[in-house]
């Protein structure tokens, strides 16, 4: 990475100036920021039973199409891409600072910096009321990552497989956890027709799996009481989000992180051979591509044709495969996340649509003002002390929605960034690092 | 990092005992922490669970109950308190130190030491099986206050008053919770005895004119009856949710005997998976909801006495002894009220709730805090007695080897409590619990006295050094320089 060393050594730490950034990297930043939202855009909007509706309803409609292409092409993905990101960006803060003399190192501020944006994430959480912050979660894995930073390359990939390795070996654990408990429960159906008595073993197991299977279904009890309190007010929200925050937070600290942490190690690692950079031979990226969708798409389409949408009931699916397929959504999420960044990379490369591009680049260097925005206008549209369109809409309408943020964070960011060298939360984010007010105005 | 590592190669004697800041105050003190936790842990190692304490608690208060409300009093939670103090001031010498003794920036020397201690307290709850295993969340605190080592010593004090004051928020909050579940769970229980009301009533109705009815209309009645005064469904996880919170309050025999009957099979797999869940809840959703701010108080106040001189003799003795009786007056006083209002508590909860402003742990965090300055001052001022001199020697010792001791309790509990090894969980009486810790105190002293003759550092010390600066540093005492002793 001589190319960094280059520009000069600084006294002391300090941001880095808009002349340094990379491109290439905001205008992917910018693509995962907005596709997020297509994820996120359920959670916001419509009451959970939707999946279970599409996925028990007929292979068609507006509804299925949409969702279907949603999970077999993106799901998971842009989360990745952000991940990767995050850990090059990591690798950016750290590279071209050389510590003080005096007062704190770098890598005091980049402690400082995590801090804050585990501060933040508690507040997209908690107080802008989005179940989904994965702000938090990225603060806590930046500490993480920090002793990983001068690795090579190669071993930085070869620790984000062992962390895909590890999820999908807990995948399988939990799946076949799940199978000897069916298989308990099949005893016990065939027990029951042979008028045998049950075991004590045997009984607990059937009621277990009932009660888990009457679980699964939705139950208007629950989702009408969601929605009641979703389109109340601001303090019933506040309310009612504070035990699912706290238990979504606790579980994903604990066993979510990997998720995030095997992508950003590999996101390091495609840094430092300069794949975000715009370094590689146009071959490359295309190989790439293909590669990733080649394998992505396929295994997604497998996914959710049969994993999801493939047997009526989790107990008939248990029945009919001896690994579920959920075990491969990591096998599919990297390839696919790495055909994207390709495809980027090749779009950018290709001069075709510079406009979008330098457009989307702007969303990308305000990726932390557009992600908190997203939050902001979305509870508004949706919650009940904005305009209270929770669970009005169709799954495929929620998509009505995301275009028209999209296009607006387009537009608001380049106009902004016509004015100011940073976003608002960028310039609040940098300004508590520092501790002292950056500059703001270009 | 290998290639950034070899070029000073020249640089790793320096990397020898004595660079192992030898500050008598910080070992002594952590080491009397480790030997302390052991009061409190036996219980749990050797099956004197809250069922059994409950137990002693409702029944008649006799011996063993005097027993455990002292020990209690003097040690829960006062050792990790001690012990998360140290902690913060060891972080603070760490990074203080002008000169660091390996080619290692001292952020990342730091950041690994954490890292290595978080993966040394997974294998010490997963692999050792100690659900109660604290060097998990010292690493993870470690880390998340890595940013603050900076901080000037009035603002490591305000830093820790807020800890400290979020953390009594805390507990009133869980408090308020639990008051709102009791009011809700008084109105279905009203409900109910309205219900029941109702049936007899209709009864003593229906059973004036009963001959005018068929069988078929009375039956017909009695189920519409039923169905009227059954509780919704809001109504029923309501009443739920309060039983449940009681039931913890509760001495349940049976399920003393299926614990008994869990522990002491003998199956490293079995308890594995009997264990999993105890780990994985203290190291995710209590760490989240408690221990950061328990941790984090008692880290930055550490921090902040190192600040003012408490630990490096620029506190003048008539100083230690002002702080001590005050800190361990207004403590103990805050630990007696702690105790009698969570026997209170322990008795009738629903009753509890009803009388108090307050949960009986309310001003818990202040109490630890206050027991640990106390404990430190206490001994900080034995400390100069030059008498007990070879005590304090034998302390320290165990104080540098607090990894390894640490993880030796593990080791010998596990074993001779689990069913796996002797299998005497829950065989033994509070006092032969506490007997028995005693005697692991006296194999580790010994232990850590004999092996700083010989080596410079404890094994697993060595062990964490080696894989912080990722090369097999030297270890052994060369007979010449070794200190007479």
């Amino acid at each position: 990475m001589d190319q960094h060393n280059s520009s000069g050594e600084q006294l002391t730490a300090k941001p880095v100036a808009t002349a340094d950034r990379i491109k290439s990297i905001d205008t992917i930043r910018g693509v995962a920021l907005l596709g997020i939202l297509m994820m996120n855009i359920p959670g916001f909007g419509i009451n959970w039973d939707f999946w279970y509706n599409i996925t028990h309803a007929p292979h068609s409609g507006k509804d299925y199409y949409t969702f279907a292409t949603v999970m077999v092409f993106f799901e998971g993905t842009m989360r990745g891409l952000f991940s990767m990101l995050f850990g090059a960006g990591m690798v950016l803060f750290m590279l071209n600072k050389k510590d003080p003399p005096l007062g704190p190192t770098v890598a005091e501020y980049y402690y400082r910096r995590l801090l804050w944006l585990v501060l933040f994430g508690l507040f997209n959480a908690f107080v802008l009321l989005w179940e989904g912050d994965i702000l938090f979660f990225y603060g806590l894995c930046g500490m993480i990552l920090f002793p990983f930073r001068k690795l090579k390359p190669q071993w930085l990939l070869v620790i984000g497989l062992v962390c895909i390795a590890f999820t999908m070996l807990k995948s399988n654990i939990d799946y076949q956890e799940s199978r000897d408990k069916r298989n308990m429960y099949n005893e016990a159906v065939s027990a029951v027709k042979e008028k045998k008595k049950l075991t004590p073993e045997q009984a607990a197991a059937k009621t277990e799996w009932t009660e888990m299977e009457k679980r699964q279904k939705p139950d208007t009890f629950y989702t009408n009481e969601n929605q009641r309190k979703m389109r109340s007010g601001y303090p019933t929200i506040f309310t009612y989000f504070i035990p699912q925050n706290v238990g979504g937070e606790v579980w994903y600290m604990y066993n979510g992180l990997w998720d995030m942490l095997c992508m950003m190690f590999i996101g390091m690692a495609l840094f430092l051979w300069g794949f975000f950079s715009n370094k590689l031979r146009t071959s490359t990226y295309v190989m790439w591509m293909l590669i990733g969708y080649g394998i992505g798409i396929p295994v997604g389409w497998m996914i959710v044709d049969q994993g999801y949408m493939g047997a009526a009931t989790w107990g008939e699916y248990v029945d009919r495969w001896r690994v579920g397929h959920m075990v491969f959504a990591e096998f599919r999420r990297l390839p696919l996340t790495i055909g994207h960044a390709s495809l980027i990379m090749l779009i950018f490369r290709s001069r075709l649509v510079p406009g979008l591009m330098k457009a989307l680049s702007n969303v990308g260097q305000m990726a932390f003002t557009n992600y908190l925005m997203q939050s902001i206008i979305c509870t508004f549209f949706f919650y009940g002390y904005g305009w209270g369109n929770y669970n009005r809409l169709y799954f495929h309408q929620l998509y009505y929605v995301v275009g028209s943020v999209w296009i607006f964070q387009l537009l608001f960011s380049s106009i902004w960034l016509r004015y100011f060298r940073f976003g608002p939360f960028e310039w609040l984010w940098r300004s508590l690092t520092y501790w002292k007010k950056q500059p703001m105005r270009l | 990092m290998s290639s950034s590592l070899s070029p000073v190669s020249d640089k790793v004697p320096e990397l020898k005992h004595d660079d192992h800041s030898h500050n008598l105050a910080l070992d002594t003190l952590r080491g009397i922490a480790i030997l302390g936790l052991l009061v409190i842990s036996i219980r749990e190692f050797g099956g004197f669970t809250n069922n059994q304490q409950n137990f002693f608690g409702l029944g008649p208060h006799g011996g063993n109950y005097k027993l455990a409300y002292i020990i209690s009093f003097l040690f829960e939670g006062k050792m990790t308190a001690l012990l998360a103090m140290v902690f913060g001031a060891g972080m603070l010498v760490f990074m203080q130190k002008k000169e660091y003794p390996a080619p290692l920036a001292a952020p990342d020397a730091y950041i690994r030491h954490q890292v290595w201690l978080i993966i040394f307290g997974v294998f010490n709850a997963f692999v050792l099986l100690w659900p109660g295993d604290i060097l998990f969340r010292f690493g993870v605190m470690g880390i998340l206050l890595f940013a603050f080592w900076r901080m000037r010593t009035r603002g490591l004090l305000i830093a820790a008053i807020l800890c400290t004051l979020v953390y009594c928020g805390k507990q009133y909050w869980n408090y308020a919770d639990d008051r709102g579940d009791h009011k809700k769970y008084s109105v279905v229980i009203g409900l109910e005895k309205k219900f029941k009301q109702d049936s007899t009533d209709r009864a003593k109705k229906d059973s004036i004119n009963i001959e005018k009815y068929t069988p078929a209309q009375i039956k017909l009645n009695d189920s519409l009856a039923k169905k009227k005064d059954t509780l919704t469904r809001k109504q029923a996880d309501e009443k739920g949710k309060w039983e449940g919170i009681t039931k913890g309050l509760k001495y349940d025999s049976a399920a003393k005997a299926t614990e008994n009957k869990a522990m002491r099979i003998n199956s490293y797999t079995k308890t594995w998976n009997h264990l999993l869940q105890r780990s994985q809840t203290k190291e995710s959703w209590w760490l989240y909801q408690v221990g950061i701010w328990e941790m984090a108080s008692l880290m930055f106040l550490g921090m902040f006495l190192l600040g003012i001189g408490f630990f490096n003799h620029g506190f003048s003795s008539s100083k230690y002894i002002i702080t001590a009786v005050i800190t361990l007056g207004i403590g103990f006083a805050l630990a007696w009220f702690r105790l009698h209002y969570s026997n209170l508590k322990l008795f009738d909860y629903g009753n509890y709730i009803d009388m108090q402003a307050f949960p009986p742990n309310q001003f818990l965090p202040i109490e630890n805090i206050l027991f640990a300055t106390g404990y430190a001052s206490l001994f900080l001022l034995l400390l100069r007695i030059k008498w007990l001199n070879w005590l304090w020697q034998a302390i320290a010792a165990l104080g540098r080897l607090a990894l390894t001791s640490y993880i030796i309790q593990t080791i010998l509990c596990t074993f001779f409590f689990y069913g796996y090894g002797f299998g005497y969980f829950g065989r033994l009486t509070q006092l032969q619990l506490y007997f028995t810790a005693a005697e692991i105190w006296l194999v580790q002293i010994v232990f850590a006295i004999f092996w700083l003759r010989y080596y410079s550092m404890g094994p697993l010390e060595w062990l964490w050094r080696c894989m912080v600066y990722r090369r097999w540093l030297p270890w052994k005492i060369k007979r010449t320089d070794s200190p007479a002793t």
